[in-house]
């Protein structure tokens, strides 16, 4: 199966805003709900490119996502063709997915009386079509590329090899917390694009090593406590007395010598 | 009956009256929440998904504590001489983390959805963990103090079987706290981006269990003061001072984590840095820990009722800045979102606690719940030097 991906070159994004639309009616969104956002960033303030300015924001669909290792229901999840998506119908809102993702994408319908998550599935539905994610075909410029990621990858080295003027040298998304399924492009610094700088290894490693800790920790604590019952039962059956009379005149002993 | 039910609520002091008032207001907001949905009654927002609540939860965990670090004292360690203070704290956990389940209600989108976490198991999370031993834990805890109920009752049958079963019911609740006092803690590893790297690291779950051991036996400590002034019962003095014994040793090692992971990650400068968080992080360790430590260090102090528990304030009060740090204080802040809590979501968590303690204190009148505790001018006889607590028969 192929392990798909997109590769956003925000050198040819010119803010349209088409990508942000095609979502939201290819998902049926409420106006104020969007799955991906454009950010418009003023302070870089060079008027003669639109692409210097933008940031965009949506689900990175991580290699290794810590929301699906965080979910108390499994509702995320990390399918093998690329998407990490959302079992609406399992989510119990309780947002932890929020605070695990290290790029805060997922985001909760606040004004609803029984909230969900929102969060990008690269149209899954659409890919299990055969076609490629909505964002992607509204693209008029065609800065959204859909493909494989490691054609992807090797494809923005390209870019990179052949304009070493017109790009920062990073990939955006080919580490970040374990490497992710959307990979950007650009010609300025991502910190200023209003990218988080985001560690190389997924927070699922560690939370999984602690996790899997469980068993061993729980059957260790049940044989010390049985073992330290049965020994502390013993001593006091070895001192040839009841053991509560034992324990009270010792209490009755510190007592006095208080 | 009932004019014996009706001469019992004329009777009933006004702390009581105010604890319901404020136990219904409280529950009248909280419908009103699950109707309304989270914007309109909270001020959580997307850079703040978890506040005040969720603090408080871990707090009260912590707090709870009580329960399993008693148990085994008592029944795995044999020291029976703590027997007393078992059934007062047992309800203390009861009450506790009936509270915390009660206000994960409130905190859900979903809520509708609760026991979802039954159906769907995700083994990788924290949480599902934490639900999971929660709710086992509570039915152990109801199962440790259902002697109480089937005394006042006569179940004599149903009693014994329950003591019987003493011994496994602790040792697998206190594995179970074990578990969700740690895994609560375990929650923050995967926060790795998020929580300020002198609180963040994947020993969290280690310390989180340390404390709650802490905050447990101040938990003891400080309530057999409080008890003797609400109840006019309470625990001998010794036993006061010796479960202050306990203290610094625990603190100590708390001290020794927290300090070695930071020398250890290389972030001891972060201490130096004189911002908002070192001076977070320095105050929860001296108010907390050191201090207290000091104080428990003292067998005068320990066996002096007044600083025992003024010491296991401070301890609590450390504990209520770390919980409250990791979950709120000490997250990286995100442009553009702040929190603060709502006044609904401050009604909602006082009426709940209110509750907890109205419980606390219907149980204290009507069940044997101070059997073997002595009342007050007992205790004055026994702190000037006549003979330790008699032992509970159970």
């Amino acid at each position: 199966m192929t392990n798909h991906a997109m590769l956003i070159d925000l050198t040819q994004c010119v803010g349209c805003h088409f990508c942000e639309a095609a979502c939201q009616a290819n998902k049926g969104l409420p106006a104020d709900t969007q799955l991906v956002t454009l950010r418009f960033n003023e302070f870089t303030g060079e008027a003669d490119a639109f692409s210097q300015e933008m940031g965009r924001k949506q689900c990175m669909h991580c290699v290794k996502p810590a929301c699906a290792s965080a979910c108390t229901v499994g509702a995320l999840r990390k399918t093998a063709d690329g998407p990490v998506v959302y079992d609406a119908a399992r989510c119990i809102g309780c947002r932890y997915c929020m605070y695990a993702c290290p790029f805060q994408v997922p985001a909760f319908q606040w004004d609803r009386t029984l909230g969900l998550i929102n969060k990008c599935d690269m149209c899954a539905d659409r890919l299990a079509a055969g076609e490629q994610p909505a964002c992607a075909a509204a693209c008029p410029t065609g800065a959204i590329l859909f493909g494989e990621r490691d054609a992807l990858l090797e494809e923005a080295r390209q870019r990179i090899m052949k304009a070493p003027d017109r790009y920062v040298h990073y990939i955006y998304g080919e580490r970040e917390a374990g490497g992710t399924s959307v990979l950007y492009l650009s010609d300025t610094p991502f910190a200023e694009l209003g990218f988080p700088e985001v560690g190389y290894e997924s927070p699922a490693h560690a939370n999984e090593e602690v996790m899997h800790a469980t068993p061993t920790v729980a059957a260790g604590m049940m044989l010390a406590l049985t073992g330290i019952y049965w020994t502390v039962k013993r001593r006091n059956e070895l001192m040839h007395r009841h053991p509560i009379d034992f324990e009270v005149e010792e209490a009755e002993h510190v007592a006095e010598n208080r | 009956m009932w004019q014996r039910i009706g001469k019992e609520i004329r009777t009933m002091p006004w702390g009581v009256w105010a604890l319901a008032a404020l136990m219904v207001f409280g529950l009248s907001v909280a419908l009103y929440r699950l109707y309304a949905g989270l914007a309109v009654t909270t001020n959580l927002n997307d850079g703040y998904p978890w506040g005040l609540w969720i603090g408080f939860d871990l707090f009260m965990v912590a707090f709870s504590g009580g329960a399993f670090t008693l148990a085994a004292i008592v029944y795995v360690f044999q020291m029976h001489e703590f027997h007393p203070a078992v059934r007062p704290t047992v309800l203390t956990g009861l009450v506790g983390y009936g509270s915390v389940l009660v206000i994960l209600v409130m905190d859900l989108g979903r809520w509708d959805r609760f026991y979802h976490f039954i159906l769907f198991p995700n083994i990788n999370s924290a949480l599902f963990e934490v639900s999971w031993c929660i709710l086992l834990y509570t039915l152990v805890l109801i199962s440790e103090f259902s002697p109480v109920v089937c005394q006042k009752f006569g179940w004599e049958q149903l009693g014994c079987f329950m003591k019987k079963i003493a011994l496994p019911l602790v040792i697998v609740g206190v594995t179970l706290s074990t578990l969700h006092q740690s895994s609560l803690g375990s929650l923050f590893v995967v926060m790795s981006e998020r929580l300020h790297p002198l609180w963040y690291t994947p020993f969290i779950p280690v310390m989180f269990f340390v404390s709650s051991v802490a905050a447990g036996l101040a938990m003891v400590i400080g309530g057999a003061t409080v008890s003797r002034w609400v109840f006019k019962r309470t625990l001998p003095r010794n036993l006061v001072a010796e479960l202050g014994w306990f203290l610094p040793w625990v603190l100590g090692f708390y001290l020794i984590l927290k300090v070695g992971e930071l020398l250890a990650a290389g972030e001891l400068g972060l201490l130096a840095a004189n911002d908002f968080y070192s001076t977070l992080f320095l105050a929860e360790l001296a108010i907390g820990v050191v201090a207290p430590l000091i104080l428990f260090s003292f067998a005068a102090m320990r066996r002096n009722r007044n600083w025992a528990l003024f010491g296991a304030v401070l301890v609590l009060i450390g504990i209520f800045i770390n919980r409250f740090s990791v979950t709120w204080w000490a997250l990286k802040p995100i442009e553009g979102y702040f929190y603060f809590p709502s006044w609904q979501e401050i009604a909602i968590q006082v009426g709940v606690l209110s509750g907890a303690v109205l419980v606390y204190t219907l149980v204290g009148r009507y069940l044997p719940l101070f059997e073997g505790t002595v009342d007050v001018e007992r205790a004055v006889r026994i702190s000037k030097g006549a003979p330790a607590a008699q032992p509970a028969g159970d």
